[in-house]
């Protein structure tokens, strides 16, 4: 026994060893400054609990020894620590013998390798690296691997003690938004001077965060009464919080939210119709170049010649943002359908792929077709939206906007999910051939489909475009209908609230975190991968996704349950000779 | 009760309905479209007969390359019904791989050296190309799609795209976004002239070497012991379970090899376009799954085929159509389109598209 | 006039004749059984009838009209309804809501209704609730409706397909092998189940099954197929009797079966 714990070890060694030397060629801790140490100390402990703890019933064994348990971690831990102190030394012994590493590795400079030795500051003498790194570079991983398996303890005694039930401590979660709120609001008054100079940071954070923690609280209250009002209780609270916030933090709210509308849509066509869509930015597209063409008609070269030509002034909007509405909202519904005709007959995987071409033909139209888009130049001078005479083109205004278009789309979602055509989504996703064959048109579900979350995207476009007030095909490449998948499926597929949530932690959080935005898209990348073989449901899936992706977590009935027509039969014998005649 | 029974007056029935002619109609009207247009407007031109010929030359080369990497995705396709979208990040760090591999023999001063050296210098970079994919593909199937076995469609699909994104920021992160410079030796530099047609040496050498890499192929496919266990898991992965063979280890033998062609087309891909960067893989890839499907995805020859007819549509297309040369992305993208919409099981695929697609 | 007419129904796959020239004619408020030993066509025949294929040759009337070249929710529409012979239900949604997607060709609300939650629209799907619940318990599935479909058990799986089916407005209702699977009390129960939608509901029935009891007790009328050509019909005992059948299908154990 003693033998495959240290096997294990030595595998969980390597693993770790590779994400760390992961981690420091694309250079982390020089990113982490002086933080570096504790993070990827906390990092690996973490690591090691995971890796430690297993997940499948074979790796219990290990759970339930506490000795082959520690034997497994620690030799796991000196494994990591024995490999990067050597690759260190390697790293080191190349610099000081004048070899540059950096045209290599894009992010291997002196101070970066310096950070790495985060662990003793001067371990570094002359070039050389001194032998004390490479104890401390072993040490601090063995203890790391040490504290994860210390975890895995833990954890297993707190997993056998019964769970308090306290009926009032519900109570705690559910209230929790309402304390959250109230701190963001503290922080906005006058005179508090709590986080010093990350006072802003901390209250946007703290803003995504309330809203976060009120959809879970929502959804964690019993449905009814209860629900009905913390519902209204929590829209007060996020109607008034515009209003608190100042420029930056309604900026940056206002982009989420208008994720979140695209996210509404395109969870429409991925989540209720199981289209996979990699080319929905092309809808955002056609609605911000719509409402463009309509509001600055002049920044086209094309549409401002044929205005002249017309007679009609060209150097002012056509029209206005709401009267614009109609016409994006049709644009992208004729968009949904025409680009939904040829895929017809496609399914998932091609479907895919197909989608993703037509998002790049569109951009390379939009970018050489210069008559009419002006090209890589863009449209300028878009207007912004306007009430009463009154400009709501200010950040401010533009998140109240997207809370407003969100809310809308989120409730027709939410309808659309429950009426007949959901439920032929549904069919069609589950089965298409007996949906067909069970009365749905397939044509007409799968279009409506596509039309409605080109609308909804159509609708997100033109309230990016006027809140940027200039757009250009940069603004619309593949990485948008990345975001907008990613989001959808972090929050979890078919699932209303989490794509807000989704939205929130991958849209809200890198523009927080400002520092680390480089590492943007390989965190997404990383958690696409990660969450399809962890939570393929989502951070909040919807309830019937769930049952798809976890066939075997269901309770199944067994045969050994009667069906009705076991039970119903000797009754029958009476009644319907017949029945059993010869 | 009467039976009543018809003597089979038969009515001929073809498989019509309005909208299978509507789609017919429209892919005839784009084909009558194209060839207008090549009439009217390419030919029109009034280019030389050697300019078509060189362009027909840079379409079979690219081909050559693309079938090397579309046959890695018809392979995992056969076998896994799935689209290994990260294949073409796969054959970018192939390239990477072999960039640095050259670097070293070029400071070796192997690449200066007589012809044999050189030649050795090229074989050992495109091992090494090889040896980076094979190594990237394998990781990739064993962290990111081999827990997704079983998992409904989309799932693995999802997960495909995270590690090609993956791939593609991890190497922008670590190598940097400066694209890395392919430098040819000089041996191989410049071509010659066949019958007024400048064919490059390098266009050549990937061209025979694509060949000699898919020969390989098909007889490590048809010979060999693996090549047939591969063969029945395509067929039916249960059945042979059943009959002994380990699916796992032909499932990873079918990313090595997909991966080690892949691996060979980044490097030449990297000596034809004299750079590769960290998204270098991903327009390739794109169009070389472009060129399995055209083939008829799953089906080994129809790769073949399928790159080498894009490759020459893609270097003649512009010129035939009279559209500028930024719009042949756009050509093989249409190709796409196209194919799967009118006929998805591709040229000389087996009608699966319904089943399987 | 006959419900259903097929003539010289033909459908080839590659080089395989599955059904050829196969003529069948189907009176109202009949149960009528196609019979035949494995692969001879029975399903394609009715996959020929649901419109998921098409014949290469012959015609299909229905109710007078032509089906071919329809799609398989025209068909349904029309008001052919099926089962499966692996059930095939949906399986994450609840039983109700699989009843409530067979009700789909009978339904009229918009998207644009359901987002505004039109009175039309409530009134429909309160409605269409109702009669779900009342197909449910038409085939004795009371009180189960909001368990997931994959969670039922196999034979109130296929009931609740049958409700699935019915929830159509069907005038022909194609069953494929219903009885599979069940053990003895469960098959007299489908049985009953059968004759019931026939004298309750007037739908009229053709169903594919292997269980001989079953064909020769409820049956009005039975079709043998074989190598996907009709070789014999008639009324059960003609049928039992016919040597070619025997010959062809039955065989002399099973025939010793069904006459204890």
């Amino acid at each position: 026994m003693l033998l495959p714990s240290v096997q294990r070890g030595l595998r969980i060694g390597a693993i770790a060893f590779a994400i760390l030397t992961y981690l420091v060629l694309v250079g982390l801790p020089l990113r982490l400054g002086d933080l570096a140490l504790p993070i990827l100390a906390g990092a690996m402990a973490l690591f090691f609990w995971l890796a430690l703890r297993g997940g499948k019933s074979k790796q219990d064994v290990f759970n339930r020894q506490p000795a082959l348990l520690f034997t497994a971690g620690l030799s796991g831990g000196l494994t990591a620590g024995l490999l990067i102190a050597a690759l260190l030394a390697v790293f080191v012994n190349l610099t000081s013998s004048g070899v540059r590493l950096q045209p290599i590795f894009d992010k291997m400079t002196p101070p970066n390798l310096a950070a790495l030795y985060g662990v003793a500051p001067g371990a570094i003498v002359g070039g050389e690296l001194s032998p004390l790194a490479w104890l401390q570079q072993a040490l601090l991983l063995t203890v790391a691997s040490g504290v994860g398996a210390a975890l895995v303890l833990v954890e297993r005694w707190a997993r056998g003690r019964p769970t308090p039930r306290i009926s009032a401590l519900r109570w705690i979660p559910l209230l929790l938004p309402i304390a959250l709120f109230l701190f963001v609001l503290w922080l906005g008054m006058p005179g508090v001077t709590f986080g010093g100079n990350n006072r802003g940071t901390i209250r946007l954070l703290a803003a995504m965060v309330t809203i976060g923690a009120g959809i879970l609280a929502l959804r964690a209250a019993h449905p009814g009464r209860e629900r009905q009002l913390l519902s209204l209780l929590y829209l007060a609270g996020v109607a008034y919080l515009p209003f608190t916030l100042d420029q930056f933090q309604n900026s940056v709210l206002g982009i989420v939210f208008i994720f979140v509308m695209m996210g509404l849509g395109l969870n429409i066509v991925v989540g209720f119709a199981g289209l996979l869509d990699l080319g929905y930015v092309a809808f955002f597209a056609i609605g911000a170049y719509m409402y463009a063409f309509l509001s600055a008609p002049f920044s086209s070269p094309w549409l401002s010649a044929q205005l002249q030509s017309l007679g009609i002034p060209a150097n002012a909007p056509l029209l206005s943002f709401w009267m614009a509405l109609p016409i994006t909202m049709l644009a992208g519904w004729i968009g949904g359908v025409l680009l939904g005709i040829p895929v017809l007959r496609l399914r998932g995987d091609y479907l895919a792929i197909v989608t993703l071409g037509f998002g790049e033909i569109i951009r390379l139209f939009m970018l050489n077709l210069a008559e009419l888009t002006n090209g890589p130049r863009g449209l300028l001078n878009i207007a912004p939206p306007y009430l009463f005479g009154y400009n709501l083109g200010n950040p401010r205004d533009i998140f109240i906007l997207g809370l407003i278009g969100s809310a809308v789309i989120a409730f027709s979602a939410y309808r659309l999910d429950n009426s007949r055509l959901g439920r032929a989504w549904i069919a069609m996703r589950e089965d298409q051939d007996v949906a067909q064959a069970t009365g749905v048109n397939l044509v007409r579900t799968k279009l409506l489909a596509f039309a409605i979350g080109a609308l909804f995207a159509a609708l997100a476009g033109q309230l990016y475009a006027a809140r940027q007030t200039n757009i250009f095909p940069e603004n619309f490449s593949l990485f948008v209908s990345i975001d907008a998948l990613s989001l959808v499926i972090v929050g979890g597929m078919g699932s209303i609230p989490g794509v807000v949530l989704g939205a929130l932690a991958l849209k809200g959080l890198p523009e927080v975190l400002r520092g680390v935005d480089e590492y943007r898209i390989v965190t997404f990348a990383a958690l696409l991968v990660t969450m399809m073989i962890v939570r393929p449901e989502g951070i909040i899936p919807s309830t019937r996704r769930r049952r798809e992706l976890h066939e075997e977590a269901e309770p199944v009935v067994g045969e050994d349950v009667p069906s009705v027509l076991e039970r119903l039969a000797p009754e029958l014998k009476s009644d319907n000779p017949d029945g059993g005649k010869k | 009760m009467a039976v009543t029974t018809y003597s089979s007056t038969s009515v001929r029935f073809r498989q019509k309905t309005t909208t299978r002619w509507l789609v017919r109609g429209l892919g005839v009207l784009i084909l009558a479209l194209v060839a207008w247009r090549v009439v009217t407007v390419g030919l029109a031109e009034g280019y030389p007969a050697t300019f078509w010929m060189s362009q027909l030359i840079n379409g079979l080369v690219l081909g050559g390359v693309y079938a090397l990497v579309a046959l890695g995705y018809t392979l995992v396709y056969g076998i896994l019904l799935m689209i290994n979208f990260a294949h073409g990040d796969v054959m970018m760090i192939g390239g990477f791989t072999g960039f640095f591999a050259l670097q070293f023999f070029m400071a070796l001063g192997w690449l200066q050296g007589p012809a044999a050296l050189v030649a050795l210098a090229l074989i050992l970079i495109v091992a090494a190309g090889m040896f980076g994919s094979v190594l990237t593909g394998v990781t990739l199937e064993r962290v990111a799609y081999r827990p997704l076995r079983g998992a409904p469609r989309l799932v693995p699909l999802i997960s495909a795209i995270g590690a090609s994104l993956f791939l593609q920021y991890s190497v922008l992160l670590i190598f940097g976004v400066s694209p890395r410079v392919y430098q040819k030796p000089a041996l191989i530099e410049g071509g010659f002239r066949a019958g007024g047609v400048f064919v490059p040496y390098t266009g050549l050498i990937i061209f025979v070497t694509s060949l000699f890499l898919m020969l390989m192929l098909y007889l490590i496919v048809q010979r060999t012991k693996l090549g047939r266990a591969m063969r029945a898991v395509a067929e039916d992965k249960g059945t042979a379970a059943l009959m002994g063979i380990d699916v796992d280890r032909v499932i990873v033998f079918t990313f090595i090899l997909g991966s080690a062609l892949a691996g060979a087309a980044g490097v030449m891909l990297g000596f034809h376009n004299t750079v590769v960067k960290f998204n270098s893989g991903f327009i390739p890839g794109l169009k070389a799954f472009t060129a399995a499907v055209l083939g008829g995805i799953g089906n080994i020859p129809g790769a073949m085929v399928g790159a080498l007819l894009l490759g020459v549509i893609e270097a003649i297309g512009p010129s035939a159509l009279g559209i500028p040369t930024e719009y042949k992305d756009i050509i093989a993208f249409t190709v796409l389109v196209l194919i799967l919409i009118f006929r998805p099981s591709g040229l000389l695929g087996e009608v699966v598209s319904e089943k399987r697609a | 006039m006959a419900l259903l007419e097929a003539r010289g129904v033909t459908k080839v796959f590659g080089g395989l004749v599955a059904v050829s020239q196969v003529d069948l004619t189907i009176e109202e408020r009949m149960i009528a059984s196609l019979i035949g030993p494995n692969g001879a066509g029975k399903t394609t025949f009715f996959n020929c009838l649901t419109g998921l294929y098409k014949p290469e040759e012959g015609d299909i009337l229905f109710d007078g009209r032509s089906i071919i070249g329809l799609r398989p929710d025209q068909i349904t529409a029309l008001g052919i309804a099926r089962t499966y012979q692996n059930i095939r239900l949906f399986g994450s949604m609840t039983a109700i809501e699989n009843i409530l997607v067979g009700q789909h060709v009978r339904l009229r609300s918009t998207p644009l209704g359901a987002i505004l939650q039109t009175p039309f629209t409530r009134r429909e799907e309160q409605r269409a609730e109702k009669r779900a619940r009342e197909l449910l318990a038409f085939v004795g599935l009371t009180g189960k409706g909001d368990m997931l479909a994959k969670n039922l058990p196999y034979g109130d799986q296929r009931l609740l397909e049958v409700a699935r089916a019915l929830a159509s407005d069907p005038k022909l209702l194609l069953l494929d092998e219903p009885a599979a699977g069940m053990n003895p009390r469960e098959t007299e129960a489908m049985m009953h189940l059968i004759h019931r939608l026939r004298n309750e509901l007037g739908i009229t029935i053709l169903l594919i099954e292997h269980d001989m009891k079953v064909v020769m007790s409820i049956s009005d009328r039975v079709t043998v197929l074989d190598y996907g050509k009709k070789i014999a019909e008639g009324r059960p005992e003609e049928v039992r009797n016919d040597p070619r059948v025997i010959e062809a299908y039955l065989g002399p154990g099973i025939l010793a079966e069904t006459h204890p």
